[in-house]
């Protein structure tokens, strides 16, 4: 992300530190005085922990973050704060599950790219008006490789390649996130790529590396350590910028084509929290994201921290529902 | 050797000591606890070591890794149900013998048997860890993969050991249960009657919790007032004697070279390699029909093989950056926010931070076979507790363990149904052994061979044709033709035998 933003970011955080510690009425700030919730006195949340709810295995990239932000949130709100996981279904069994539960903010969620998808890949009941979206607190973005004897030197060799005949291109499993990616490219540019699914992104990495399939699109994680070794050549980052990890390889954007493409995941909760839960919850999770210790962890993870809050998530959540509808559907 | 010495060097810290002492209570003790996984366990830990240095912190994970595989197999062999998936085919000859009274000596060779199996994968580790995993990366694609599953499915035939058609019913029942759920590679939902919850098919851990733990206690509880079944009260001899030494032997090398090809590849662990192990080293036996019954070599081969894969595991994750298996999948993420990369540059890289994790697996296995030796003689006392207090207690361990799986009371519910489904089993006379490969391998089949036709763009006859496919399904056609055959002729021989001498037949329960 850019240094401006974060560096605003980690002033409002601080501020709202500050506001966040004497009187938990900063809902008054963002929301108009009239509104009912926010009238009434001093509000005490929270005053029991908080469960929040993972999606996904521990261990795997969902639960690290939930986690290291657990960690702050747990300090910023001076309450505990539960990691529950709930994996199944990939990821629907859990946010199905939240929106069932009473929004009263002592439960919430850790949403990936997959809350957008869900509905279209699974039909699952996960649809973006079931949830408050209180803030993205990271981004992963994708990036498309081959193996380092490829013949296919940029993007723009392999989709000229592409178009005389099909060529395969793995991803993580179907319906998900790198799947959309290369189905978005090819429509763009009108290769013909086969798209082949794998169990995870290591898995598909792997088998580009083995002469298995053409190419990968794969998050920018799992393609660190093949890039490093010289096993793997990173055609192009699916994001607006230069990846730290990858310095010189160009994005979609500069390659031609101008997609974005990443592993996004915020903090949800059912909807339809109290105005002054909703605005407290906010700036914590802001004020956490900002924090040098989630943060450091990020970047150690190999991942962004793009933080969006909850007005500007939700929007961008709902593009993207309706985007990989298109794509998916 | 640089390296070397300072790989070495790292492990002399006394905090790493430590973490290996906790590492290795901890390991121990979720191996025992029915559900509770390796992966679970080192996923959990993995929260806190990630603060620690990484040698610390790998001590811990790797060390629980290690230990995990050592206390799986005394659930399997005292109450048939498996600590983890690894040692399903434990149960196979290992609750046998412990019925017989023969536990202590199960438990002993078990643990032998794991060190073996871990000791000679990690030579491989240390060797030749690099090319070996390129090589295998390059050879075996999907279609490969597929051809090899299949040969895994004609496993069927030999563990189905009393009767055939049985047999093979339970394998076609196992192999609808692994139908279930969303399809891999068209993310299509099959027989989820539309419930979220069944979206991931049932749950693995589940079934074989319930067809072998829960079926057991049923069965235990519906023959309780008949008293029939005694309770194992004595664990009988610890350490075998100079003949079953040597009949450990033969399986040893047979089933640990199969643990260690199966540890290579990705997508199969130590549950595979435990059945294709236990199975080989019965095709390899002079006393074959003692297998399922109570058979050192069967117990020792189960064992051998399934620890034998810890080794290839690693070799793949750390060589390749791909993960072995779950728990490899778990250290990858810790190893990655510590800043190493997994993948042939860690060789290069840091060399000293191989030998220090080869040295960790070295001691973890050391120091676990010398718990197991020891420990397990407060197990008499364990054993002592009447049998209804230990079944209720066994069924808390399940529940909870089982449901720590999803954090989801449905999990618990399949694994109660699949007790009943257990019981019946068992007392139609269908081996579980079957259902529980076609629903491992199943799955797995079909997911290979799908992605092996897309990327053949849909030639079947590409698939196939490929030299090491078209081998291994020769294989597999062979192996499933001979014992077939061969048993006809034996029942044949039999019948006319036992015409002759009614009098031999044995009585011989079967816990396959």
């Amino acid at each position: 992300m850019n240094p401006k933003k974060a560096l605003v970011g980690i002033a409002v955080a601080a501020l709202s530190l500050s506001l966040v510690g004497c009187t938990v009425g900063t809902a008054a700030e963002t929301k108009p005085k009239e509104d009912a919730a926010a009238a009434e006195p001093v509000s005490t949340f929270p005053e029991k922990p908080i469960t929040l709810i993972v999606q996904a295995n521990p261990g795997g990239g969902s639960d690290l973050s939930s986690r290291a932000l657990a960690d702050q949130l747990s300090r910023i709100l001076d309450t505990d704060i539960i990691v529950e996981n709930r994996p199944g279904a990939g990821g629907a069994t859990a946010m199905e599950y939240v929106a069932g539960l009473p929004a009263d903010g002592y439960t919430l969620g850790f949403g990936p790219v997959e809350i957008a998808m869900l509905n279209t890949t699974q039909g699952a009941d996960v649809l973006p008006e079931n949830y408050d979206l209180l803030g993205q607190i990271m981004l992963a973005p994708g990036v498309i490789s081959v193996s380092a004897d490829s013949p296919y030197q940029t993007l723009e060799d392999l989709i000229a390649a592409a178009k005389g005949q099909p060529l395969t291109v793995g991803n993580s499993g179907t319906g998900s996130i790198w799947e959309a990616a290369a189905k978005a490219l090819a429509g763009e540019s009108g290769a013909q790529f086969t798209n082949v699914p794998h169990e995870g992104g290591a898995p598909a990495v792997a088998a580009v590396i083995g002469g298995q399939i053409d190419a990968v699109v794969s998050g920018a994680g799992e393609a660190k350590a093949g890039n490093d070794d010289g096993t793997l050549r990173v055609l192009a980052v699916l994001h607006d910028e230069e990846h730290p990890n990858f310095p010189g390889i160009p994005t979609a954007a500069e390659a031609g084509y101008p997609l974005e493409f990443g592993g996004w995941g915020g903090i949800y909760a059912p909807a339809g929290l109290p105005t002054d839960v909703h605005a407290t919850l906010e700036a914590a999770i802001k004020e956490a994201v900002a924090s040098d210790e989630y943060q450091a962890f990020q970047k150690n993870a190999g991942n962004l921290v793009v933080y969006r809050n909850s007005a500007d998530w939700t929007t961008f959540v709902n593009e993207q529902f309706t985007r990989f509808a298109e794509l998916l559907g | 050797m640089n390296g070397f010495a300072e790989g070495m060097a790292s492990l002399l810290d006394p905090t790493v000591g430590l973490c290996l002492l906790l590492g290795l209570g901890l390991g121990l003790l979720v191996g025992a606890f029915p559900g509770i996984t390796a992966t679970m366990a080192v996923a959990l830990a993995a929260g806190f070591t990630l603060t620690l240095e990484p040698v610390q912190g790998l001590a811990v994970l790797l060390t629980i890794y290690v230990a995990a595989n050592f206390g799986d197999r005394v659930p399997s062999i005292l109450v048939n149900t498996p600590g983890t998936p690894a040692s399903i085919a434990t149960t196979f000859d290992g609750y046998p013998m412990a019925k017989q009274g023969r536990a202590g000596l199960a438990l002993t060779i078990s643990a032998l048997g794991s060190a073996v199996g871990i000791l000679a994968s990690l030579v491989l580790f240390i060797a030749v860890a690099v090319p070996l995993a390129t090589m295998a990366n390059k050879l075996f694609g999907p279609a490969e993969m597929f051809a090899l599953v299949v040969f895994g499915l004609t496993i069927m035939v030999s563990i189905s050991s009393k009767s055939l058609l049985k047999g093979l019913l339970a394998g076609v029942f196992g192999l609808t249960l692994g139908a279930v759920g969303t399809y891999a590679i068209t993310n299509d939902a099959r027989f989820t009657l539309g419930l979220t919850d069944m979206r991931d098919g049932f749950s693995f851990i589940a079934v074989i919790i319930g067809l072998f733990g829960i079926g057991e206690l049923f069965d235990q509880l519906l023959t309780y007032r008949k008293s029939k079944v005694k309770p194992i009260s004595s664990l009988g001899r610890w350490w075998p004697n100079k003949s079953e030494v040597k009949q450990m032997g033969k399986p040893m090398l047979v089933s640990g070279a199969v643990g260690l090809g199966v540890g290579l590849v990705p997508a199969a662990g130590g549950d595979i390699a435990g059945l294709i192990g236990w199975d080989r080293a019965r095709a390899v036996s002079k006393r074959p029909q003692d297998f399922g019954k109570g058979s050192i070599e069967g117990i020792t081969a189960s064992d051998t093989a399934s620890s034998a894969t810890l080794g290839g595991s690693l070799t793949t994750t750390m060589a390749l950056g791909v993960p072995g298996d779950s728990v490899m999948a778990v250290m990858i993420g810790s190893m990655m926010i510590w800043g190493i990369s997994p993948g042939p540059g860690l060789f290069t890289n840091r060399p000293d931070l191989v030998v220090s994790i080869a040295g960790i697996m070295l001691i973890a296995t050391i120091l676990s076979l010398g718990v197991s030796l020891v420990r397990m003689k407060g197990m008499v006392k364990l054993l002592d507790v009447p049998n209804h207090y230990l079944w209720a207690t066994i069924l808390i361990f399940c529940v909870i363990g089982t449901y720590a799986t999803t954090n989801n009371l449905t999990t618990v519910i399949m694994m109660l149904a699949f007790g009943v489904v257990g019981v019946i089993l068992k007392r139609t006379g269908f081996p579980a052994g079957p259902v529980v490969l076609g629903m491992l391998l199943g799955p797995l089949a079909e997911k290979e061979l799908g992605r092996a036709l897309l990327i053949a763009q849909g030639d079947f006859f590409d698939v196939v044709s490929r030299p090491l496919t078209a081998a291994m399904l020769g294989l597999a056609l062979i192996s499933l033709v001979v014992p077939i055959v061969g048993r006809l002729r034996a029942r044949k021989k039999a019948a006319a035998a036992l015409a002759a001498l009614p009098a031999e037949r044995e009585h011989a329960p079967t816990g396959v």
